[in-house]
C-alpha cells in the first residue's frame, strides 16, 4: 500500500567538477565570443557570455566586473548588441495566434481574468466570447449580469490570444466553435517548452481520447467527440457549450485517459517536447506492457519506456 | 496547493471515477495507494533530529510532491522562573512557505499555519506521548524541545507528510547527556565536600571579601559531558503517532489524496494513531475537514479501517527508519574504517 524510498543521491561520477558541455556544443565552447544570429548556444547560471562594453544585456543576465553573465539556464540569443537568455523553464510567453488552456480565477465587469501559466493572468473579454443567440447579437446589459452563466471561477476553458495590452498581458478570444469550456476530462500540465507549435494542437488519439495542446503547459486530455456531435456544429448551442455536466464515459475511456496522463507525465518528467507520433508510439507501448496504469509511474518503467520510444525515432 | 479551484466538471469527473467500480484515479492508482514517500534523516546539522520527506516527487524530476521538512532543536529552560514546565515540554510550529501557496493572501497563509500549528500542537504534546527524558533538574532546569516543521511544496496529503516528517524529526532527536553539578558553600575550617555526582570547578581556597553570591543556598546547575554521539534518543521515541487521512466519498474513501482530489472531495477524516510496544493500539487525536456529513454509525467502520491503514503506514515508516539508523551510523562507519 505505502512504499518508502530516500532521496536520489546525485551522481558521483569522476567528471563531476568539471564544466561539462552538451557534445554539439563542446566545439563552440573555445570559440570567443561566437554570437552568430540565429545561433544557440547553451548556458548556465553565473557563465560569463561577453564583455559588457561590446554588448549590452537583455533579459536573464547582469553585468559584473565589466562582463554579461547569465542568470538563468538556458540558450543565449543575440539581436545585434543585445545579449539575452532565454530560460529553460519559464513562465509561458504568449505569442499572438497561440492555443492555450486557462483557468477563470475571477469575474470582474465585462471581463475574466484567465490563469494562463503566463507571468499575468490573461483577459478574457465578454465581447470576445460567443453568447447564446448567435454571433451577429449584439452585447445586452443582461449579458453582464449573468457573466457566470458563461464562465465561472475554476473554470476550464481553451481560447486563442488574441492581442496584448499595453501591460504585457494576453488577451483572449474563444470566437470559435473548437474554442470555449472544457468538460469530459483532465488537466495535466508540464513545462511550456515542451508543446512545440503544431499544425493543429487538437490532438485526437486513436484509444478514443482527444487531446488539446495549450502552448501554455496546459493539456486536456478527455473522452474523445466526434466530429459530427460537437457541439453547436450546424447552430450555435449556448446550453451545450457553456455545460458543466459531464457525459457519460466508460471505464476504458477513463482509464485511457489516464494512462495518456501518466505518458505525458513520464515525457515531461525526461523534458521530451511532446508531438502526436512520440504520444502513440509510447501509447501502444503502454498498452503492449499489459501493466497497470499506475506502474507506469515508476522510475524504471518510465526509463524502459522512453528507451524504447527513443530508439523508434 | 497549486490548484486554487476547480471546475464543475473536472470535480464531476474525479468524483465519477472515483465511484466507479472498479475505482480509477487519476494517476491510476487504486483508492488505497500511497504515491511513493522519500524520507531522509538528519538533514540539518544544527538540529538535535532533522527529517525530509517527500510524496510522490516525479522521477527524474527536480520538483514535484509535497516537500515537509522538520527539524527539532533543544532549549534549556528555568523552571523557577516560570519559563519552563518541570520535566520538559514540547511545542511544535508548522510554517508553510508562500511559494507552496501562491495564490493564497498573507492573512490565508497564517490561518493556515495556525490550524496546522495547533493540530500538531496538540496532539503531540499530549501527556500520553511525553518522553521522560526531558527533565535535566528536578524543579530547576528542563529542556524545550521545539518542533519546527516547514511545508515548501504541497501536492495533496499535506497533514499526513507532517505527522510521518514529525514522526521521522523525532527519533532522529538525540538529546545531550547531563551531569547535576553543585556548588556547595564552603563552612569555616571545611573541607571541599562532594556530593553524589557533584563537582565543584575553580573554587578559590580562600572566599573573597567582594563574592556577594548566597554561598548558603546550594545553587543546582548542570553541565554537558564531552561524549562521543550526541547523546541519547527521545524516551519512547516509537510511540509518536502517524496520521492517516480518510477522503470519505460516500460509499467509499480513499487515501494520499492529491490537490485536485483534495479539491472534489466532500469531508476528510483525520486519525491520529500510536501503537505503543505491547498494547493497545491508542487513538491521538481525531478531526474533520470540509463541509460534508457523516453518519455516526459509519464512524466506527471508519476508526477501525483508520487503525488497520495507520498500522501498515506505522511498520513502513518504522522500517525506513531504522533502514535510515543503519545507514547513518553503521554503513557510515564503515565507509569511514575502510578509508
Amino acid at each position: 500500500m505505502i512504499s518508502f524510498a530516500s532521496f536520489p543521491v546525485p551522481s558521483q561520477n569522476e567528471t563531476q567538477g568539471m564544466t561539462r558541455h552538451h557534445p554539439d556544443v563542446e566545439d563552440d565552447i573555445d570559440m570567443d565570443e561566437g554570437f552568430e544570429e540565429g545561433f544557440h548556444r547553451l548556458t548556465s547560471p553565473g557563465e560569463p557570455l561577453t564583455s559588457s562594453q561590446a554588448f549590452m544585456r537583455g533579459h536573464g543576465t547582469y553585468i559584473d566586473n565589466d562582463e554579461v553573465i547569465s542568470s538563468v539556464a538556458g540558450t543565449v540569443e543575440r539581436v545585434n548588441k543585445l545579449i539575452s537568455v532565454r530560460a529553460v523553464r519559464s513562465r509561458y510567453n504568449p505569442e499572438v495566434g497561440d492555443l492555450v488552456v486557462g483557468r477563470i480565477t475571477e469575474v470582474q465587469p465585462r471581463r475574466w481574468k484567465v490563469d494562463a501559466n503566463s507571468r499575468q493572468d490573461a483577459v478574457l473579454m465578454l465581447s470576445s466570447v460567443n453568447l447564446p443567440g448567435g454571433v451577429q447579437r449584439r452585447k445586452l446589459e443582461s449579458d453582464e449580469l449573468q457573466m457566470r452563466t458563461f464562465f465561472e471561477e475554476g473554470d476550464l476553458l481553451v481560447a486563442e490570444v488574441q492581442a496584448f495590452f499595453a501591460d504585457g498581458a494576453m488577451s483572449l478570444h474563444t470566437r470559435s466553435l473548437r474554442y470555449g469550456k472544457l468538460r469530459n476530462g483532465q488537466l495535466v500540465t508540464v513545462p511550456p517548452a515542451l508543446i512545440r507549435r503544431l499544425k493543429s494542437h487538437f490532438l485526437s488519439l486513436p484509444c478514443g481520447v482527444d487531446l488539446i495542446l495549450g502552448l501554455n503547459g496546459y493539456i486536456w486530455a478527455s473522452k474523445h467527440v466526434k466530429q459530427s456531435e460537437q457541439e453547436g456544429e450546424e447552430a450555435f448551442d449556448a446550453e451545450a457549450v457553456y455545460s458543466n455536466k459531464n457525459d457519460d464515459i466508460d471505464d476504458a475511456t477513463r482509464l485511457a485517459i489516464s494512462r495518456v496522463s501518466n505518458i505525458i507525465r513520464i515525457l515531461a518528467a525526461h523534458f521530451i517536447p511532446l508531438t502526436d507520433t512520440l504520444l502513440l508510439d509510447a501509447y501502444e507501448w503502454a498498452v503492449e506492457q499489459e501493466g497497470d496504469v499506475k506502474d507506469l509511474l515508476q522510475a524504471d518503467i518510465g526509463d524502459a519506456m522512453i528507451a524504447t520510444i527513443a530508439a523508434r525515432d | 496547493m497549486a490548484v486554487p479551484s476547480l471546475s464543475k466538471a473536472e470535480r464531476a469527473y474525479i468524483q465519477a471515477s472515483l465511484q466507479a467500480s472498479p475505482p480509477l484515479r487519476a494517476d491510476g492508482r487504486s483508492l488505497l495507494d500511497f504515491r511513493t514517500v522519500l524520507l531522509e534523516t538528519g538533514v540539518a546539522p544544527l538540529a538535535n533530529g532533522s527529517a525530509k520527506l517527500n510524496i510522490g516527487k516525479a522521477p527524474q524530476e527536480g520538483g514535484g510532491g509535497t516537500e515537509v521538512i522538520a527539524a527539532t532543536k533543544l532549549e534549556v529552560e528555568d523552571v523557577e522562573t516560570g519559563d519552563g514546565v518541570d520535566g520538559g515540554r514540547l511545542v511544535c510550529t508548522v510554517t508553510c512557505s508562500p511559494s507552496a501557496y501562491p495564490h493564497l493572501s498573507t492573512n490565508a497563509l497564517d490561518e493556515l499555519q495556525y490550524d496546522l500549528t495547533i493540530l500538531l500542537h496538540q496532539t503531540l504534546s499530549h501527556p500520553t506521548l511525553h518522553p521522560n527524558n526531558l527533565g535535566i533538574l528536578p524543579h530547576k532546569k528542563s529542556w524545550l524541545l521545539s518542533l519546527d516543521l516547514v511545508i515548501l511544496a504541497d501536492a495533496g496529503n499535506v497533514v499526513d507528510a507532517l505527522f510521518m516528517a514529525a514522526r521521522a524529526a523525532l527519533w532522529d532527536t538525540k538529546v545531550p547527556r547531563t551531569r547535576p553539578l553543585q556548588y556547595q558553600s564552603r563552612k569555616a575550617g571545611d573541607a571541599l565536600k562532594n556530593a553524589d555526582a557533584m563537582e565543584v570547578e575553580g573554587l578559590p581556597e580562600i572566599t573573597s571579601a567582594f563574592d556577594t553570591r548566597d554561598m548558603a543556598r546550594a545553587a543546582a546547575d548542570f553541565e554537558l559531558p564531552d561524549y562521543w554521539d550526541e547523546g541519547e534518543v527521545l524516551e519512547g521515541r516509537d510511540r509518536w503517532p502517524v496520521c492517516v487521512t480518510l477522503n470519505l466519498l460516500p460509499p467509499s474513501h480513499f487515501l494520499d489524496a492529491t490537490l485536485l482530489e483534495e479539491a472534489s472531495t466532500p469531508i476528510r477524516l483525520l486519525l491520529a494513531y500510536s501503537f505503543p510496544h505491547k498494547s493497545q493500539p491508542n487513538l491521538q487525536a481525531m478531526r474533520f475537514i470540509g463541509s460534508g456529513e457523516v453518519v455516526l454509525t459509519q464512524l466506527k467502520a471508519l476508526n477501525a479501517d483508520g487503525e488497520k491503514y495507520a498500522r501498515s503506514l506505522f511498520d513502513s515508516l518504522e522500517t525506513k527508519l531504522r533502514d535510515e539508523d543503519i545507514r547513518r551510523n553503521v554503513k557510515a562507519r564503515d565507509k569511514f574504517a575502510v578509508r
